[in-house]
């Protein structure tokens, strides 16, 4: 069983909020879900349009060409109606133009229940389910769960109306156990309160808002402190300051936010304090297309602040893999005093993904802050592995941080020795990461071909969702972007026949870094910059084209 | 303890009879008299610079501190103040770096009154790059970066601070060590966002010295320190401009009570890094199932 549903209409009109709880309940029947959220930057009106992607096989990525249409305006007919499948059809509105309409008399309910506009959509989720053949009591329980009580009332009145409606044209049943379904940014969001967050500080910026949101209505609940501060440069200096005095503390933004802190990412370096940045990418340059995706910062987290110096850069491709990694950037951050950055975008924070199970990284939750720090402690104590036995104000010695090049004190200096002795000292911690790292999968090899395709972040659901159809291919999907998992790349490049590149990017940045790193220049690359994702239909039509 | 115990080694390596000498000294005896007479803990003190010849004091104090970015002193103060309640957080900045670069910060701090205290050393003008000027520079200053005069007035700090919110609102001079040591410690006892600026003649580039001698007047104890328009007026009584017959107020414009960012906070009660926590990972996900 396949469906693939798209949901349209106004800003405002609730077509994220229908789209998630369909979604919602097909996951408690047992059913893999993927939903794809598609919107532009303004409050009401506009088009608005998700998609659903319903299977009884695990799916990560959405489709383009849709069974069924719920429309909830004219606009969302004459855009998608050509996509529509030969046996597909749209429900909507009677007053809504085209042949494939079927129709519900909407306006007369709605008066009959003395509700408002937006109780439409409740109508046709009634219509549609009975449609499947799900059990109404079923349906009910669910609306009541996802919509706890917000007028709820009315909202199972409308469900059972729609549902009264319908034809049973489908016997859907049961098909396993119950699904998570969750979102990348609530994937960072857990994947922090599992690292032991506790202050996460943030100035709104799509598409990384989702956490900030998500984590703001958790903070009493679980004792964290979620702050929204005048800018990024105070969000992020101030986050250096709550490291400092020794809370465990993330930021998040995207990528104009991120220009604003980089400076003080080199403060992050340079001071050697914890600090998770969480990176949401959207399409820029600047402002760029603020709501939608790209992979086109890359580079740009790699290299951001200035002066030299090391970084953890993680990738997670889902919402599972964003509370796996967001698990270890803290964990890293924290065991090296070195700045972690989590590198999403809108495709992967704003879908949601559905799971048999959620993993949580074994990783142990720890604070790494010595407990009786000795008298003679040196904030920069030069050690074996280059990081510092950490220590924070409040206990009994002198804890110093800076900015400025100093010796194992934290007292300023600008001689020549000392100057290489703490830059080596930063550098030495690389090893030990790489050592660390190379035990967190930070490359992931799907399937057996002889050929393979490479690429990282959101874009590994569409091509795991496109590998059935490319049998001669492999996918190696890289997560860790820094310290740079070289030696598996170059091996799996050597023994591939055929490497390709998808990004979601105009260059091939992953590209670039696996040039600089291994030598290797990848000639074939899949690039998509129109600032939409990819689907798994487009990438076999290229990868076969090619050949 | 004296206040010998807050100095360093450290070579110091401000101009010979710099007043930042006179900060750094008021600054450690008020330390010294504050851990004495046990109103705050000398592990607890904790300090934070911009980056100027300001900023080198860091170097000359024996206490926890983050030696930050130029411009950033207060996000700084504000971040460790909210991950430690324990912590008596002092900021030290210049004029350049917290009237030019970190203005917004200074601004939004003033109405966040988190329990720190900002102490600006206000030589109007950039010091460490040499002499340029900043936004506290006067009108027709001659800077090296602008040879033709400051087109501008100045900035009022004082006027600023009180209109943004600060509840405690102090001009010092860096030639009154003993004044200035006097506001230092009601500062730092003030729960809210405390505020000093600190006037610190830069004997290299601009030398108000003589002015500020010849002008100077301390507040007098009829200033009613909690009357908003009456500080406000005090305010606006010198515009930061070297005229002839202006008079110079030191001393606290505006102190009144307020709840501080950290009591408004239920959450703001513990040290972050003491805190305790029990993770459920079932608990936490099964809102998603
Ligand atoms: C972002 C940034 N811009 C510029 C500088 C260069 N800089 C170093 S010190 C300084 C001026 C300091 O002036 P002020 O804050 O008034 O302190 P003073 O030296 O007068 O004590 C500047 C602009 C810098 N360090 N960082």
């Amino acid at each position: 069983m396949e469906k693939t549903i798209l949901i349209g209409g106004k800003a405002g009109q609730g077509t994220a909020v229908t789209s998630h709880f369909i979604g919602k309940v097909f996951c408690a029947l047992g059913y893999y879900v993927f939903n794809y959220r598609d919107y532009p930057s303004l409050i009401r009106g506009g088009h608005n349009f998700n998609v659903l992607r319903i299977s009884d096989k695990p799916v990560y990525s959405h489709k383009d060409k849709y069974d069924i249409i719920l429309a909830f305006d004219q606009k969302t007919i004459n855009l998608h109606q050509k996509n529509l499948k030969r046996e597909g059809f749209i429900l909507g509105d009677k007053t809504l133009k085209t042949k494939r309409l079927q129709k519900i008399d909407i306006q007369p309910i709605l008066s009959k229940l003395k509700a408002p506009k937006i109780i439409e959509n409740d109508i046709l989720i009634g219509w549609l389910f009975k449609y499947f053949g799900v059990d109404k009591n079923f349906l009910l329980k669910e609306a009541e769960k996802v919509f706890k009580g917000k007028k709820t009332g009315l909202i199972k009145k409308a469900i059972e109306k729609g549902y009264s409606l319908a034809p049973k044209k489908e016997r859907l049943k049961r098909v396993g156990s119950k699904k998570y379904f969750i979102s990348g940014s609530q994937g960072i969001g857990i994947g922090a309160l599992n690292s032991g967050i506790d202050i996460y500080i943030a100035y709104p910026m799509t598409p990384a808002t989702p956490v900030l949101h998500f984590l703001a209505g958790k903070q009493l609940k679980d004792n964290i402190l979620v702050l929204q501060l005048e800018n990024e440069i105070s969000v992020i200096n101030s986050a250096l300051g709550a490291s400092f005095a020794g809370a465990k503390t993330m930021v998040g933004t995207s990528g104009g936010g991120f220009a604003l802190m980089t400076e003080a990412m080199s403060l992050a370096s340079i001071s050697e304090l914890p600090l998770v940045v969480y990176l949401a990418q959207r399409t820029g340059p600047a402002t760029g297309v603020p709501t939608y995706t790209a992979q086109s910062d890359l580079k740009f987290a790699v290299n951001a602040g200035h002066g030299e110096f090391p970084r953890i850069v993680v990738a997670p491709g889902d919402s599972q893999e964003a509370i796996l990694r967001t698990q270890e950037a803290f964990y890293l951050s924290l065991k090296y005093r070195t700045l972690a950055i989590i590198i999403g975008d809108k495709h992967v924070a704003e879908s949601d993904y559905s799971f048999d199970t959620l993993k949580v990284s074994p990783l142990t939750n720890q604070k790494f802050i010595l407990k009786n720090p000795p008298k003679n402690y040196k904030s920069y104590k030069i050690t074996k592995n280059g990081v510092s036995p950490r220590a924070v104000p409040g206990q009994e010695p002198v804890i110093r941080a800076t900015s400025y090049g100093h010796n194992e004190y934290g007292n300023t200096i600008e001689d020549a020795k000392w100057t290489i002795k703490m830059n080596d000292k930063r550098f030495k911690k690389v090893r030990y990461l790489e050592k660390e790292i190379s035990k967190l999968n930070p490359v992931s090899i799907y399937g057996k071909g002889k050929n393979l395709i490479i690429a990282w972040g959101s874009t590994k659901g569409a091509i795991l969702d496109s590998l059935p159809e490319l049998k001669s291919f492999r996918f190696l999907q890289v997560s860790y972007i820094s310290p740079f998992p070289k030696k598996v790349i170059e091996n799996e490049i050597k023994k591939s026949k055929r490497v390709v590149l998808v990004e979601n990017n105009a260059t091939g940045l992953l590209g670039d870094i696996i040039a600089e790193k291994t030598g290797f220049i990848i000639k074939e690359k899949i690039l998509k910059y129109d600032a939409r994702p990819f689907v798994s239909d487009y990438i076999i039509n290229k990868v076969k084209k090619k050949k | 303890m004296k206040s010998q115990y807050f100095g360093t080694k450290e070579e110091n390596t401000w101009c010979p009879g710099c007043p930042n000498f006179g900060i750094l000294q008021a600054f450690k005896n008020a330390l010294a008299d504050l851990v004495n007479e046990k109103k705050i803990k000398a592990k607890n003190i904790v300090i934070a610079s911009g980056i100027g010849c300001h900023a080198k004091i860091f170097d000359y104090l024996n206490v926890n501190g983050f030696y930050g970015l130029h411009g950033r002193v207060l996000p700084l103060c504000f971040g460790m103040k909210v991950s430690n309640p324990e912590l008596t957080v002092i900021g030290f900045g210049g004029d350049g770096d917290t009237y030019a670069e970190g203005i917004s910060h200074f601004v939004h701090n003033c109405r966040y009154n988190a329990d720190i205290t900002m102490l600006v050393h206000n030589n109007k003008v950039f010091a460490l790059t040499t002499g340029q000027a900043t936004p506290t520079s006067e009108k027709g200053f001659v800077g090296r970066s602008t040879p033709l005069g400051v087109k501008d007035k100045p900035l009022n700090p004082i006027a600023s601070a009180i209109v943004n919110g600060a509840t405690f609102v102090a001009r010092g001079s860096a030639l009154n060590t003993n004044h200035l040591k006097e506001l230092i410690r009601e500062a730092i006892k003030h729960k809210g966002f405390s505020f000093i600026d600190i006037l610190q003649p830069c004997l290299t580039f601009n030398n108000f010295s003589p002015y500020l001698q010849k002008h100077i007047y301390k507040l007098d104890k009829n200033h009613k320190v909690t009357d908003f328009r009456q500080a406000f007026r005090k305010s606006m009584e010198w515009d930061y401009s070297f005229k002839e017959k202006d008079k110079i107020p030191i001393g606290i414009f505006y102190k009144i009570k307020k709840p501080t960012f950290g009591e408004q906070w239920p959450q703001l009660k513990k040290s972050w890094y003491k805190v305790k926590r029990k993770i459920n990972f079932k608990k936490t996900v099964e809102e998603f199932k």
